[in-house]
Parts: C-alpha cells; structure tokens; sequence
C-alpha cells in the first residue's frame, strides 16, 4: 500500500508534466495580446461583450419579450367646427373624466390624481388618494368634487381636500353638479345619491345595475345611463322605469356615456359602437361605421356631434347619420367634453408603445410590438457568444484532428482526407445550413451544427501545413527513432507546437461563427423563441418597419460588428507573434478563410 | 507534370467531389423525406398520371434504382417538379442562376480592382495615418455582416435620400427578350449598384490588407534593392515590381473568395429582393419546396466547384511553379 500511493503520485506527475507545454502554449498567446496595443483594444471590447452576456438580467432594463405599455393621462382640444389640436400629454395617469368649469378645468385619472388647468397654460398633476382610481368629476361654482372606486369622494373647498365617502363601498362613475346646485354621484348597484344637508343620501332608482352617467337638462330633468341598455330618467324627483332591451337587441349592451344636450336631443354611447339617440319621446338604436366600444358622447349643436372610444375611434354626427372620422392618434379615448368654444378628448388607455425612438426608458428605442431593443441587444450577446464558443470548439476540435492526422501520416491518409476537405469547399455554408433547416427545422443547434460541420475545412488546411513543416524537424526524428508511438508523437511532441496557432485558428473561428449565427438567424432559421443579433434583425425586416426605424438595426449590427473586430483584432496580436516573417514591424490582418500558406494543399504534396 | 495533366486532372477531382456531394445530397433529402411521392404527386392527378410522375422520377424502384434514376436525370438537367411553382424546377433555377452571377461577378471585379490597389496605396504610405484608418477600415467592413450593411445602405440611399431603387432587378414592370436584354440597360444598371457595392465593400478588405502584407515583404527583397540601384523611380518600383509580385497571395484568396461569395450571397439577394439562387433557396425552406431547395444547393455548389477551378487555372497561369514542380513555395 505505502509503495503503491507514491507510485500513482509520481505517474500522475509524470502524467502532469506533458500538461506543462499544453499550458504554456495556451498562455503565451494571451500574454501576447497584451503586448500589442490594438490586442489590447480587441481583449476589452471582447472583455466587455463578455461582461455583457454575464451580467445579461441585470443589464436589461426591460423583459425582452414583452411589450412595453405606455401609461399617460394625455388630450386633444378641439372647438366646434372640427378645429383639432395635437396630441397632448398632460400627465402620468390616464383621465377618467374631464370636466370644464367656469373657472378651471379639472381631470380626474387613475391612481387617485387630479390634474387641473393652471392660468399659463400648463396642467398640475396632485395625488389626493392614491390607494384609488377616480373614475368621475363635476365642477360648481364653489367647489370641485371627484370620486371614483370603493365610494371614495373628494371635495376641494377652501383650498383644500375634503373627504366625504359615501357610507357603502361602492364605485362611482358618474358625477354631476344639477342646474340648482345639487350634487348627484351614480355608481355601481344602481345607486343614485344626492348631497343634501352635507350628507349623501341614496336615491331608489330602482335599478340594481351599474350606473355609468347622469347629465341634467333642468333641474328637475335628468337621464341617467347603465350597463345593459340601461336608460332612466329622473324628471320631477321621480325615477321613470328602468328601460332595458330585449335579450337579443343590439341594444342590449352596456352604455358608457351620455349628453343629454335638450330635451329633443340626447346621445348615449356604448360597447361595440351602440349609439342610441333621443328625439324628446322615443329611445332609438342609430347606426354608426363602428364596432368598437364608446366611451363618452359630446352634443355641439343639433348637427354637430362626436362620440369617442376604443382604440382611437371618433364618430362624427351630421344632423342625421354618424360616420367614422379620421383618426387622430390610434389610443384608446375615455371620453369626450364640450362647454361653449372648447372641447376636450381625453384618456387615453394604456396602448403598447410601438416603435418609439431612442429615449431614456427605452435605450435603443421599441420593435413594433412595444419590445425593448436594448434588452434584447443585451440579450443576444448571450446567443452570439455560446454559439460563437460552441461551434469555434467544434470547428477547431475537428480541423486540429484532422489536420493533426493529416500532416502527419500523409501520404494515402492525407490525400483521403484532403480530398474530403475539398468537397467541404464545394459546400457554401449559408445553402449548406438551409438545407440543413429545411430538413430538421429551425433552431440553434442546426445553425451550431452547419457551421461546425461546413468551416472547420480551413482550420484543417492551416494546421495540417504547419505539422508538415514540423514532422521534417530533427527533434520529431529523433522522437521517432527513440521508439515513441505516433500517438504519443503527435500529442506530446507536435501538438504543443501547433497550439498556437490553433489558438489563433479559435479567435477567427469565432468571428466567424458569429457572423455565420447572425446570418443565419437574419434568414429565419434560428429558433423563434431566442434572442440573437440575428434575430432582432430578421424581426425588424419581417415588420417592414426597418426602412424607417433606424435605433432598431444599428444596434444588433453594430454590436456584431465590434464583436468581430475584437476577435479579429486578439488573433491579429497572436498572428504576428506565430508568425516570425510578420514580426519586426511588418504587420499582418488575420482572415478568417486567408489559408496560412498561399499554395493551396494540393499543389504542396505530390 | 504538363499543364494539359494538370487541369485534367483538376477536372477530374472536380467532377468527383460534384459526384460525392450530389450522393450525399440524395441520402439526405431520402432520409428527410422517405417517401417524396406524397408531396410530389400533385393534387388532381389520375391514378394512371401518379404513375406516371412515379416512374419518371424513379419513385416505384427501390432506393438504389431511384439514386441511379436521379443521377441519370441529373445528368439530363431533370432535377424534379417545384412544389411551389408547379413546374420543372431547372428552367426556373437557371434563370436565376444567371440572375445571380450578374450580380456576383461585378462585385467581386469591384472588390479584386479596388481592393489590390488600395493595398499598394497603403503599403507606400506604411507607418502614417492613413495606413492605420486603412487597416482598421478594412477589418471592420469585413466585420459588419453583408445583410447589416445592406439594409443600411437601402435604409440610407434608398429610402433616406431615395437616390436608389431598393429592390429587385429592374423597374417592373418589364419584359426582357432575352438575358442581355435584362443586364444591359442603365436601369439594371441602377438596381445593382447598392446590392454590388454592398459586397464589394465586404470582400475588399482582404485583398487590400493581403496585398499591403505581401508588399511590405516583397518589398524587403534582394531585386528590390536592385531596381533602386538601378535608379527606377519610386512608382516604377511599386507597380510593376513589387505590386506584381505581391500579386500571387490575393489571386489565391480571390479563389477562395470567389468560392465564398455564391454563398454569402444568399443575404444579400434576400435583402435587396434580387431574383436569384440565394433568395429563391431560402424562399423554398419558407414554402417546404424540396425539390426546388434540392436544385438550388447543387447548382450553387457546383458553381463553388468551377469557380474554384477556374481559379486553380488562372493560379497556374501566374504561378507555374505550382504545374511543373507541384511543390512548396
């Protein structure tokens, strides 16, 4: 046992000794590259590259895949007549209800904020309670009133907030100051309450659906609308029969807004495009060019009126019929106010922030879909680089072998294989790798494999040339007649002496799988699920959307492109030093497919 | 060795490499698609036609029948039915065969023209500024990827500045008489510039860093010394001597290139629409056309086979050491 321990130590020593070469050949080139300036310049945008696909998650701003909303409470003034203004933005929450008072103009948005016109001009966005979202406001002389989820209301007077919640927890949508003064709020489970003796008091409307509006003509004549086709009105303190449809009427559908402009006229609005008119005695389904849901309804004139909704959708009234206007931005609207010359539109839903250009929150700007380019930039670096490694080991592991063998036995075993390296020169890789494709499917282990099985030719050609010149070498003869095999011969003796190149033959293999990858993927044969540079790229053509969107190409290119530079730029550094005649001041670009010696094979042997 | 033995026997090699890629490419497409007559046969055929289609293809014989059937209408230029175009894939694959050399051919003249000269360029100015912007601006056109630089180039002078059509061969529509009725009009003219610069910049970076290397080593030679001594001017020096003897390595890299491109082309037809191999194989993998992806890699890799021929030729022209002595440098 004791002689035994020391034994295996010493052979693994021994053993440990033909790593030393091995080593050293690995670790000059490295040493090298940091002797050349532009070596040096390749090692750090490569480092980087490097650091980028590690530290990936932390990098991205944004999940790759998903896409990016925006959130805004944002308006388009307009006055009679068509008179429309840009798209304005006016704060971080989406507006539920704009209302225009005699002295300001106040909106009321998600997440509990007010947003009021200041006298410049610009608007004021203030938090009153941000554990809700206010769906409704009114404004009076005195005071401005909001109110939104779980019966939660607000009054502004004397210059400051005043809670006054509704003693149920249920949601209001409607607000309104009567023609008297009378504070109405109508919200879910038909509830119907006035401020009366600074209280709220529950009116029986009769109806236990959700209330979406209430608008007065007069003091004692008012309409209230619903989901459902719900229709009330409230004349004389006296709530009429709620009007609901039959099942299978088109008017079945939920109402979302109304104006109740006189008494022979008034609009309510609702999903899939329901308008429903009021000439003074009778309620009427009217048609509209829209399916989309409406959201608000403002009355101008007897001919002139708007309804807005879903998805950028304005409808126009003539006096008689409703037609699709233009469209002015493609965001969804959630209502629509007018008071004498002014007139808002105002919202808007979260809408998916396609292509947008270069900003803060976007680095490299949106895809069509509202994807973060930047994040999956960073992402792909990940792909380019595995890839990259993954086949440039494949390429060199198989041109080494082979050139190895090759150089060294010559003769029929060399010109056999050469022969096979000949018909990989027939192949072209991208044809090679959609055929490839076409037969298997997409995916990144096919791309991995068309470029491991296809490039590895030249590495053969490279090093097979430099283990001829190396098995004439006296210290490979005297191997030879001391009795070593040839095995042991072309690992111990001649491999150590080929490494650096091959080393070499590594950083260019990897360029060019990188490039390989990127082109591949660009064609559509990488997988759909992964991010590459490649990708990215094919998405963008794919979208139709590149020949504008600038942020969305340079970015996957240029990364590529420093990439490539930086392996080409590492295995200039080395080149030089494997290569005595470029030494000295004479200074060498490697190539990729460049064969080490200018003859070709078959002109060397024979 | 003569020169005759020489090229014979490169043909030789040559048809025998083709031979083994063709066998090699029938196993696969076997292996992929084991009974190719389901998606051959085209819908609406009588049983009687079926048959019909079955023999002319060799589908009713066993497999080794059918790989001789193939070879023989290989040989026949008879290279199946496109599924998509519902035609002989040939006629259509030689169309584009030429659209595709009438793309190729230009820019690789480009880049062999432009490329060795600014090579000499660089090589006389060594050590200065524009040396170094030289190198660097070789290697990073060689980086960028040939799709990236085109979709830039259509995005800039085509759509930006809207100097260039975008896409395609000509401005349809047209009806061509003949091929050079296609090529040889300014329009056509005006449609390759992009697509042909776009390769022509990625393929020059080579020659240019290659030719400046030689140079430099060339250039350190005995007969070198020997022109100075006999008073030559500096041009006289540069371009008839050294530049024709640095020549030798960018031929050599000319073949390989020229191998290269018919592939690498592939991108740069997808990219700019330009009716040929490239887009037509790629079209075929979208539209599960085997027959037609068949035919197209063996016409492109038989065109990577001549176009490294031709290159072996033109090299022992130059370098007829490679003939008679068949050895090293």
């Amino acid at each position: 046992m004791n002689n035994n321990n020391p034994g295996t130590k010493k052979g693994l020593r021994e053993r440990l000794k033909y790593l030393k070469p091995f080593l050293n050949a690995i670790l000059e080139p490295v040493k090298i590259i940091f002797q050349d300036p532009l070596g040096i310049a390749g090692a750090i945008i490569f480092s980087i590259i490097v650091l980028i696909a590690i530290f990936a998650p932390l990098l991205a701003t944004h999940n790759p895949a998903v896409m990016n909303e925006r959130i805004e409470g944002s308006l388009i003034a307009f006055s009679p007549g068509g008179e429309w203004q840009q798209y304005r933005i006016i704060g971080e929450k989406p507006i539920n209800e704009l209302v225009i008072g005699s002295q300001q103009v106040i909106a009321a948005a998600e997440s509990g904020s007010v947003i009021r016109l200041q006298e410049d001009d610009s608007w004021l966005e203030e938090e009153v309670d941000a554990e809700i979202d206010f769906f409704a406001a009114a404004v009076s002389e005195e005071m401005i009133i909001v109110a939104g989820e779980r019966g939660r209301v607000y009054f502004y007077q004397d210059n400051s907030w005043q809670e006054r919640h509704l003693d149920e927890e249920l949601d209001i949508h409607g607000l309104t100051v009567s023609p008297g003064g009378t504070i109405y709020a109508v919200g879910e489970e038909g509830a119907v309450f006035s401020w009366q003796d600074d209280s709220w008091q529950r009116l029986e409307s009769g109806s236990n659906r959700t209330l979406k509006d209430i608008n007065f003509i007069a003091e004692d004549d008012a309409i209230i609308v619903g989901f459902r086709g719900t229709i009330i009105h409230y004349r004389q303190g006296e709530f009429s029969d709620p009007q609901y449809r039959s099942f299978t009427d088109e008017t079945f559908r939920d109402l979302n807004g109304l104006h109740y402009f006189s008494e022979e006229l008034a609009f309510a609005v609702g999903e899939r495009g329901t308008i429903m008119g009021y000439d003074g005695s009778e309620w009427f389904a009217m048609s509209s060019d829209s399916s989309r849901e409406l959201r608000g309804v403002a009355v101008i004139s007897p001919e002139e009126a708007y309804a807005v909704g879903y998805r950028g959708t304005i409808q126009e009234y003539d006096g008689e019929n409703w037609q699709t206007h233009d469209r002015i931005t493609r965001r969804g609207y959630r209502g629509i106010t007018t008071v004498g010359e002014t007139g808002y539109i105002y919202g808007v839903d979260p809408y998916v922030n396609e292509l947008a250009p270069p900003s803060r929150e976007h680095l490299f700007g949106t895809t069509h879909l509202g994807r973060d380019i930047w994040s999956q930039v960073i992402y792909g670096s990940r792909t380019a680089l595995m890839v990259g490694i993954i086949a440039a080991l494949m390429v060199n592991l198989l041109g080494f072998t082979v050139g190895l063998i090759s150089g060294y036995y010559r003769g029929g075993v060399d010109s056999f294989l050469m022969r096979v390296v000949d018909i990989m020169y027939g192949m072209p890789l991208e044809p090679f790798a959609i055929v490839l494709v076409l037969i298997f499917g997409p995916g990144l282990w096919i791309i991995i494999l068309a470029i491991g099985l296809l490039t590895w030719r030249t590495n053969a050609r490279v090093i097979r040339s430099q283990v001829l010149s190396l098995v004439e070498r006296p210290f490979i003869k005297a191997a030879r007649i001391s009795g070593a095999s040839h095995l042991r011969i072309m690992l111990v003796h001649i491999a150590p002496n080929v490494l650096p190149l091959a080393f070499l033959q590594l950083a260019v293999a990897m360029g060019y799988a990188i490039t390989a990858e990127a082109t591949l993927s660009f064609l559509g044969l990488g997988p759909p699920r992964v991010y590459s540079w490649g990708t990215i790229l094919h998405a963008a053509r794919l979208s139709g959307a590149w020949r504008t969107a600038w942020w969305w190409i340079i970015p996957p290119g240029v990364f590529i492109s420093a990439t490539v530079v930086s392996v080409f730029l590492i295995s200039r550094a080395v080149e030089v030093w494997t290569n005595p005649r470029l030494r000295g001041g004479n200074e060498s670009a490697p190539e990729p497919e460049e064969s080490q010696d200018p003859l070709p094979y078959e002109r060397q042997s024979n | 060795m003569g020169k005759g033995q020489f090229v014979t026997r490169r043909i030789l090699q040559m048809l025998l490499s083709y031979f083994i890629i063709l066998t090699m490419l029938f196993f696969v497409f076997r292996l992929a698609l084991p009974d190719p007559t389901a998606a051959l046969v085209m819908e609406g055929l009588s049983a009687e036609e079926q048959a019909m289609v079955r023999a002319r293809f060799g589908l009713d014989q066993p497999l080794l029948g059918q790989y001789f059937t193939y070879l023989t209408n290989f040989v026949q230029g008879e290279l199946g039915l496109s599924f998509h175009y519902r035609a002989p894939v040939f006629p259509i694959l030689l169309d584009r065969l030429y659209n595709t050399l009438a793309l190729m051919i230009p820019a690789i003249i480009v880049s062999y023209l432009l490329g060795p000269l600014l090579g000499v360029f660089l090589s006389w100015k060594r050590g200065s500024r524009s040396e170094f912007a030289g190198i660097i601006g070789g290697l990073v056109l060689r980086s960028a990827p040939l799709f990236w630089t085109g979709m830039i180039f259509i995005m800039v002078f085509g759509i930006w500045f809207n100097i260039f059509p975008t896409s395609g061969m000509r401005t349809l529509p047209y009806e061509a008489a003949h091929f050079f009725d296609k090529i040889f009009t300014l329009d056509y003219l005006w449609h390759l510039f992009l697509p042909m610069m776009t390769i022509a910049l990625y393929y020059l970076g080579l020659p240019m860093l290659i030719m400046r290397n030689t140079m430099l080593e060339v250039m350190g030679e005995d007969f070198i010394e020997l022109c100075q001594a006999k008073g030559l001017s500096e041009r006289r020096i540069m371009y008839p001597h050294v530049a024709r003897n640095a020549l030798l390595p960018v031929v050599t890299q000319a073949a390989i290139t020229i191998g290269l491109a018919v592939g690498g082309q592939v991108v740069v037809e997808v990219v700019f629409s330009w009716p040929g191999l490239g887009r037509e194989i790629v079209q075929a993998v979208r539209t599960s056309d085997f027959p037609m992806a068949q035919g197209a890699f063996m016409m492109m890799s038989g065109l990577v086979l001549i176009m490294n021929f031709l290159a072996d030729v033109i090299y022992s022209y130059l370098d007829p050491r490679v003939v008679y002595k068949g050895g090293k440098k």
